[in-house]
């Protein structure tokens, strides 16, 4: 207590420093007085009694420094007198201050939007109760690298049978539905849990409570937040209220918190049921009953006291068990299991490799950013030897010296990391909204949260401190005798400039790397763009709609899809209207196996082949090429299948046989071909062509309904926008209540399929900018630092008889030398790590000639007009002013 | 440096708090000549000393000072104890008075000896 009091009075007197000196001189000056009096009043003579006080005091301003020590904190005073002179300092070199704070904050800046994106997707843990003991489990089979969902009496026996858990709760993670009330309606997405799914999640609710147990069939319905809000104006009153879902009656039992929509971080649903009660919702769910449907996310939490090891221990024998009961089912199958709210396993390796790719170019931007920086630092350190050198020579230690010098860079790395922090604040906003090319509701919006600011605060410091080293080091220890004469002090005789050099070879060579993988992506792009997607785009309108929601059976909805072609293509202006499940490049599709009946029966013999069901006039209506046989039109509901293929079937599952009237099965239907179209990329535009069987939709919807509602895709003559309210009004003629999602132009919906090299492009491609710049920029400042310090010896030789243009190659030449060290050392470098970036890039190979030949040469380039500016300067000294400056 | 100075500052420290309990508000002339005379002139106090320790007292809120006029009707800065600083006198000579009496039983027997 005394000693934080004491501190605390130490603080105020370093405030009311001036007032207290005053205080401190009138006390000392009144102890002088009184004991010369005392002197004098023993017989000294006047001058002499005020030597002996003086004497006994120990010193005037002796005393008067112990005192003021004493009173203020003068490591504090010291800290805020570095402070307030760097602050002058940088304020009087604005430009060079503002070119370290925007490289600097470039670097943090691209630093901290990647590490939101790290953050948001593998850091942060899931909002439910104690994440770190609520486990997501996973089936898997042998041989497989990662894994399935859960079949239900899976799950049972697991719930029934495992001891490590407190409790282990299923659901469905994507259950769709059509929300009433007020306004149009709308398709929401939602989950379907087991009723123990709130109390094992430990949820937290924003009002009323989650379901329990026996609420397993109950038509109860729990809300999320945001929808809540949006649809009923978060009435407050809301649980006990009765709403329409989907055509039936559901009481709210609940409202989540907002931050929950789904234990899987990325998925945005808004709504949770029981399971029992899904199949209301979604009629084609698996049966309970079933073990060989996988189609349950599990959710187990750990019981107190259960480590993660005892857990996979257990799981593993329950696994054999299993297999030993359920040999049909379960032979070869395992679990696998990771903390709940980790990105799915099927895409966090993926992540993670654009995530690891993503942060490695940022801290190369920071490197190259930091690298100028300190070249600029150590310019200034060079022009400050005589400061310093007359500061050591007054008596400054050189320990306060590269105190000085460090408490100026690491003003410099803070600047760095606010600007940065606002830059990532832009840029996170920015990307938070773009639209994934998915049908199904995530989130991915990124934001500047605390981790961010801690990772960009500690970026900043190291940044900092490591920029202020090499220039603390030069400025403390220039050579005395030369600095005072004015002479350079930091130039030893056989090293000039080494270590700025040193820096703006590394800067450059990382250029190399950076510039090589954005050349790479930019190529992708370009490539990407080049790419023949196989249909038409233009002038085409999509609107999708999912009356299996409203409660139709599949026989009404393929009714209810082939009146509204019908409707939609007799529009004026509407050139033909199709029906299909999934519109092409989509990201995603129904596939199965493939081969001829009678082939042998080996693995290798079903080819994997994508399915879409669609409706007479398809090829037509996309522009797809019919190259043989016939469309669709005249098969019946209930007669034999029929299948279009495209050429790739034809090649891969054919073996180039004439395949029409060929029977096919998959999935246990037999098809027979009566056409052949061409190829298009049917779910994304990296893929290879592969095989594709058109079903017709008359015959399919009924067994084999979708779940993703179906889309109508509507050729028009003019601009495909203006028909949209002409297409709407005939839905809603059809079903006033049909919710209507995913309205775009077929132009719109391809823009968002180049949404990948599209975000790599513009993200490497703005990390390649800037170091390039920032490069450009280094190397520029190196060079004309190194003519100004050579001013006095280019005089001499020009004097000598040197030509200006003589000089100005001398300075190309030596600029041309560091660049091309850097290419030789960052080429093979950029070489070895574009291997890395293959996975993502289209249509390119990741040694691409021309990236790799174009990127050295553009780089010479730029540097060659770093070095051409001071080296025009170079050739322009005057001998005669040069040789009189100093 | 450091551990002398501790032991001279602690030490002087009790000795100002001493002799303003002993003899009242009292300005830094007058208590170092009477800290030199209670020690019967066998401590020859650096005057300039005191001031630091006297604004480390106040501080830490033992000791107080006002500006006021001394006898020969010259101002001067008066310190006083303060009630913490009461207590501190106290706690402090106590445990002054075991230090010695501990240190006493390490130098008798080596007299005796």
């Amino acid at each position: 207590m005394r000693k934080l009091r004491a501190l605390w009075m130490r603080l105020c007197g370093l405030i009311a420093a001036g007032q207290a000196n005053g205080d401190i001189d009138a006390e000392l000056a009144s102890h002088i007085d009184m004991h010369t009096e005392d002197g004098i009043r023993a017989g000294l003579s006047p001058e002499e009694a005020r030597r002996q006080a003086l004497i006994r005091l120990g010193g005037m301003e002796q005393t008067r420094q112990a005192y003021r020590e004493r009173r203020g904190l003068p490591w504090l005073e010291s800290l805020l007198r570095d402070l307030g002179y760097g602050l002058r300092r940088l304020g009087k070199h604005r430009g060079a201050t503002a070119m370290a704070i925007l490289s600097i904050g470039l670097g943090i800046g691209a630093n901290a939007t990647i590490f939101s994106m790290v953050s948001r997707f593998v850091l942060r843990p899931a909002p439910m109760g104690d994440p770190t003991t609520l486990l997501a489990i996973q089936t898997t089979h042998q041989g497989d690298r990662c894994c399935n969902e859960f079949p239900y009496p899976v799950y049972a026996d697991l719930r029934d049978q495992a001891q490590s858990f407190s409790g282990v709760a299923a659901y469905n993670e994507l259950i769709p539905a059509s929300i009433g009330g007020s306004g149009e309606p709308e398709r929401v997405w939602g989950q379907a849990v087991t009723s123990n799914f709130f109390s094992v999640a430990q949820l937290p609710m924003v009002l009323g409570r989650g379901f329990v147990e026996g609420e397993e069939n109950a038509p109860e319905i729990v809300l999320g937040a945001a929808l809540w809000r949006r649809r009923f104006n978060a009435d407050p009153a809301i649980a006990g209220k009765t709403i329409t879902l989907s055509g039936h009656a559901y009481t709210v039992i609940g409202v989540v918190s907002p931050a929950f929509h789904g234990a899987e971080q990325v998925l945005y649903t808004q709504f949770w049921v029981p399971l029992g009660n899904a199949p209301t919702l979604a009629p084609n769910l698996p049966k309970e009953s079933d073990r060989g449907q996988h189609w349950l996310q599990v959710l187990a939490r750990l019981k107190p006291g259960v480590t993660r090891e005892q857990a996979a221990a257990e799981l593993k024998t329950l696994a054999s068990r299993f297999a030993q009961s359920n040999p049909a089912t379960d032979k070869g199958n395992g679990f696998f299991f990771e903390q709940a709210g980790s990105l799915p396993p099927s895409v966090s390796g993926d992540t993670m490799l654009f995530l690891a790719a993503l942060s490695a170019v940022a801290l190369l931007v920071l490197a190259i950013a930091g690298a100028n920086v300190a070249n600029i630092l150590f310019a200034q350190a060079a022009a400050r030897q005589r400061d310093m050198a007359v500061r050591l020579a007054l008596g400054a230690t050189r320990a306060r010296l590269q105190r000085q010098m460090l408490t100026e860079s690491l003003l410099l790395g803070l600047g760095g990391g606010v600007l940065g922090v606002l830059l990532s604040l832009w840029a996170t906003s920015a990307l938070s909204g773009i639209r994934l090319p998915v049908p199904v509701p995530l989130d991915v919006s990124i934001g500047v949260g605390w981790r961010v600011l801690l990772y960009s605060f500690a970026l900043s410091l190291v940044s900092g401190v490591l920029l202020g080293l090499a220039p603390a080091w030069a400025a403390a220890r220039p050579l005395l005798a030369n600095a005072l004469k004015g002479e350079d002090a930091l130039a030893r005789p056989g090293r000039r400039f080494a270590l700025r050099n040193l820096l703006v070879v590394a800067q450059i060579a990382m250029s190399v790397v950076l510039l090589c993988i954005t050349g790479l992506f930019l190529r992708s792009l370009q490539s990407a763009s080049t790419i023949d997607i196989g249909f038409r785009t233009d002038n085409m309108l999509m609107m999708s709609v999912d009356p299996s929601v409203h409660g139709y059976s599949p026989a009404r909805t393929a009714n209810f899809m082939i009146r509204l072609q019908e409707r939609a293509a007799a529009l004026p202006g509407v050139v033909s209207a199709v029906a299909t499940d999934v519109a092409p490049l989509s990201g995603y599709g129904r596939s199965d196996g493939f081969r001829i009946p009678g082939s042998p029966d080996a693995p290798s013999s079903w080819v994997n082949t994508t399915l879409f069901m669609v409706t007479p006039g398809y090829f037509d209506t996309l522009g797809i090429p019919r190259i043989a046989g016939s469309d669709f039109g005249s098969e019946t509901a209930d007669g034999p299948r029929v299948g279009i293929v495209n050429q790739a079937f034809v090649e891969q599952v054919l073996g180039g046989r004439n395949p029409i009237g060929v029977q096919v099965s998959g999935a246990g239907v037999l098809y027979q071909i009566v056409g052949v179209v061409g190829n298009v990329k049917a779910r994304t535009l990296g893929e290879n062509t592969h095989p594709v069987l058109y079903r017709s939709l008359k015959q399919t919807v009924s067994s084999d309904p979708s779940s993703m509602g179906y889309t109508l895709l509507v050729r028009t003559g003019g601009s495909p926008a203006s028909i949209e309210p002409a297409v709407r009004r005939q839905i809603y003629a059809l079903d006033r209540s049909m919710a209507i999602y995913n309205e775009q132009t077929m132009d719109e919906h391809i823009r968002a399929a180049y949404f990948l090299p599209h975000l790599a492009a513009s993200l490497f491609g703005a990390f390649g900018f800037i170091g390039l710049v920032l490069a450009a920029v280094g190397l520029f400042g190196v060079m004309s630092y190194s003519v100004s310090r050579r001013t006095r010896e280019i005089g001499i030789r020009m004097a000598l008889g040197a030509k200006p243009g003589t000089v100005e190659r001398l300075v190309l030449r030596q600029g041309m030398i560091l660049t091309l060290i850097a290419v030789a050392l960052g080429w093979p470098a950029a070489w070895m790590l574009s291997k890395m970036a293959s996975s993502f890039l289209y249509g390119i190979q990741p040694h691409d000639a021309l990236t790799f030949a174009v990127v050295p040469l553009f780089l010479a380039a730029i540097a060659l007009v770093a070095c051409w500016i001071p080296a025009r300067r170079a050739a322009s000294v005057d001998p005669m002013q040069a040789l009189r400056a100093e | 440096m450091g551990e002398k100075t501790d032991v001279w500052q602690g030490t002087l420290a009790l000795m100002v708090l001493r002799t303003l309990e002993s003899m009242g508000p009292q300005h830094g002339y007058g208590l170092a000549r009477r800290i030199e005379q209670t020690s019967g002139d066998l401590l020859q106090l650096n005057y300039g000393t005191l001031y630091p320790a006297l604004l480390k007292l106040e501080q830490e809120g033992f000791i107080r000072s006002n500006w006021g006029v001394s006898d020969n009707n010259r101002r001067a800065k008066y310190y006083e104890l303060t009630k913490a600083g009461q207590r501190q006198v106290k706690k402090a000579t106590a445990e002054w008075e075991q230090t010695t009496a501990i240190l006493a039983r390490f130098l008798t027997p080596a007299q005796e000896a």
